[in-house]
């Protein structure tokens, strides 16, 4: 049974604490106050929701927690409770967040802000547990903000910065915070945890205006709509989509101005591109392999970089091609796949092809599709990548997709 | 010599995962011996669900199919429906039958799917690492109740065997409890009118055994079976409540 619950302190100072990146959203959770939390337990999210239940009952975090009956149920409760005025938490991986898919579907259109997790799992064929990311990537086109963090303490930040921009009156649209399952949700950190006053003075309350639902505004939230009005729903969607690009820069100006981090370029972090030949590109956790073998390729003379992209929705296309355009071969590592995709490469690698095809620098383009299922990315891996991306700099042809990592 | 014990042949020779004085371990034992007693090893397929059992397919000599989370009364009507002359069971834990699977099992047994479900209930999601239940007891802990299930917030047990023994379609129901060698024979008894009520062609049959999860108890195997006794029976009354069957009672 569970033993004795330690506090999470409360100081008026930034102070450290030794946490996993599920506990790093579960504090966020309670540095943000927010209202409404629902769950259903799946690993890897489900610490998270273990964290979350702790908290509250250590009266730490003053919430409604509803444990649901399934995600479908968990991620309703949280989306009407949103409609009613009441910020809100939650998350859930691989097949459980398949299992909400009906009601994510809607989330946008409703404008609702929440802030979701998404502990990236397979997709449980056959039952499989690890990371993969096609679950997160699943709600790509449907106008969810989607972001990938690396670390414990980029959860964190993150989180709070998610729902800064949701909850902007320009954006209104959910953000879904992936992280990579076990290599981050589970894996323990030093995270510098922020006071809640610097939280109050980044985050403004939520404030639905004319969209809350409550008697002294009466309003329909999800009315039946067809060939009438359903492109123009679809065209403000678009059109917040767009917005939320400006308004990730101001909240990521303001946070490195409150909390005295400062993550560079929001969208997409460069590692090593000075001067590089060659760059990598990928999300997530993999930036911890591939950070070292480039490290060491860099002893051999080997002009290896990498960008790690963190928000997949909204894309920054010209940014990140104008980006990319500077080297002589640039590699897409995905953790997902889409069979029969283009080149039938992952879904990264598709994106960043059709945003290099305007830009006036096209380099080639090498795909890679490693470490599905949880399957780490080795040390080795990123090297032979990196080999194959320097032979196309040189100007030799290299496969278009490599599957690295698997049993020949 | 003569042979007292031995494996029943609806077991596999695979270890089981399970940890130790886990009662899944009895409960498929249970069902192994039911099945070889009544010569169905031959002609039964089983649908393991998602929680612990999952790899039930693995301890269970016979044809089986893995279902996904709280869809095994489903896939089980897939696969009855084809195929009349098998018998189907589904083997499922509280977190898959009575949460995100309570649509699935209140159908099939309101349209007396004729199959037999094994409905293990340990108080716990016992895979994902010992979260609240729907069958979780008032006043206990779990990771997501750390100072005991507040009814108020969170609702109460809720009493599956009962619930479904409303429903028309159902044929046999019962609980019992794998505490004690008298329960433990009790439960074997049900287990064989579950499927001997499928066997007649009766419709929807269920045994909800109350089951034992020390190690996300936080108890000693010997400990969780007392406390499975004292705990767990008052709240979840042991009997019959459906033997009649759905075609006398239409
Ligand atoms: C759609 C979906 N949501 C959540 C899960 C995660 N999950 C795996 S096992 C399990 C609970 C199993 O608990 P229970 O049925 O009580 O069986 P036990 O492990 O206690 O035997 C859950 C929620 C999943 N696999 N699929
Ligand atoms: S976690 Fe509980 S239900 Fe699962 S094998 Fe262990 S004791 Fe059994």
């Amino acid at each position: 049974m569970a033993q004795a619950v330690e506090k999470v302190a409360t100081s008026p100072k930034e102070h450290d604490a030794l946490i996993s990146g599920s506990e790093a959203i579960a504090v966020a959770c309670k540095l943000a106050d927010v209202d409404v939390i629902t769950a259903y337990p799946i690993r890897p999210y489900d610490t998270v929701m273990q964290y979350v239940a702790k908290l509250v009952s250590n009266g730490e975090l003053d919430c409604e927690y509803i444990v649901a009956e399934s995600e479908h149920s968990q991620f309703e409760i949280v989306k009407h409770a949103s409609a009613a005025g009441a910020r809100v938490f939650c998350g859930s991986s691989g097949v459980g967040w398949m299992y909400a898919f009906e009601a994510l579907t809607v989330t946008p259109a409703l404008r609702i802000p929440m802030v979701a997790m998404v502990g990236n799992r397979a997709l449980d064929d056959p039952g499989a547990f690890g990371v993969e990311h096609n679950d997160a990537l699943a709600v790509r086109d449907l106008g969810w903000q989607l972001v990938w963090v690396d670390n414990a303490q980029e959860a964190l930040d993150t989180a709070l910065i998610a729902y800064r921009v949701a909850e902007d009156r320009r954006v209104f649209l959910p953000c879904a915070i992936a992280c990579d399952g076990a290599f981050l949700t589970h894996s323990q950190s030093q995270v510098k945890i922020p006071p809640q006053e610097w939280v109050k003075r980044f985050l403004p309350p939520y404030n639905r205006g004319d969209l809350l639902l409550h008697p002294d505004n009466p309003i329909t939230v999800a009315p039946q709509v067809n060939e009438d009005w359903l492109m123009e729903i679809r065209k403000h969607n678009d059109e917040a989509m767009k917005r939320s690009k400006t308004v990730i820069r101001e909240a990521y100006a303001e946070f490195a101005k409150i909390f005295g981090r400062d993550y560079g370029n929001p969208f997409f972090e460069e590692y090593q591109t000075q001067d590089a030949d060659v760059v990598l590109v990928g999300m997530g956790t993999l930036s911890m392999p591939v950070k070292v073998a480039i490290r060491r390729m860099r002893a051999e003379g080997k002009k290896v970089g990498f960008v790690r992209i963190r928000w997949f929705r909204p894309f920054v296309a010209e940014e990140l091609a104008a980006t990319l355009g500077r080297f002589k071969a640039v590699g897409i590592i995905d953790r997902d796949f889409s069979f029969g995709s283009p080149y039938t490469s992952g879904v990264l690698a598709t994106e960043v092809r059709a945003a290099l095809y305007p830009a006036e620098k096209r380099p080639p383009v090498l795909a890679f599709i490693c470490g599905l299922g949880g399957r780490e990315v080795t040390v080795p891996d990123v090297q032979r990548m990196s080999e194959m991306l320097l032979r196309a700099a040189a100007g030799e042809r290299q496969p278009l997709t490599t599957w690295v990592g698997i049993r020949e | 010599m003569k042979q007292v014990f031995t494996r029943p042949a609806s077991l596999a020779e695979t270890p089981m995962h399970y940890c130790p004085g886990c009662t899944h371990g009895v409960a498929h034992r249970l069902v192994a011996e039911v099945l070889d007693e009544l010569g169905l090893r031959g002609r039964t397929i089983g649908v393991a669900s998602v929680g612990c059992s999952v790899f039930a397919y693995n301890y269970f000599n016979l044809d089986f199919q893995q279902a996904a989370h709280g869809r095994a009364p489903a896939v089980a009507t897939g696969i009855k429906r084809v195929l009349p002359d098998r018998v189907v069971f589904t083997y499922q834990g509280d977190g898959d039958l009575a949460a995100i699977g309570t649509a699935e099992i209140v159908h099939a047994a309101n349209r007396g799917e004729n199959i037999t479900v094994i409905f293990i209930n340990n108080a716990v999601y016992g895979m994902t690492g010992g979260q609240m239940a729907p069958t979780t007891l008032p006043g206990m802990r779990t990771t997501t109740t750390p100072y005991g299930r507040d009814v108020r917030v969170t609702g109460y047990p809720i009493h599956v065997a009962e619930m479904l023994a409303t429903l028309k379609g159902v044929a046999y129901i019962s609980r019992v409890a794998l505490c004690g060698v008298a329960h433990i024979t009790k439960a074997k008894r049900a287990i064989r009118k579950a499927f001997q009520a499928q066997l007649d062609g009766k419709g929807f049959s269920l045994v909800e055994i109350l089951s034992t999860c020390p190690v996300t108890w936080g108890l000693q195997p010997i400990d969780a079976v007392r406390w499975l006794e004292a705990n767990m029976l008052p709240v979840f009354p042991l009997g019959e409540f459906v033997t009649d069957g759905q075609k006398e009672r239409a």
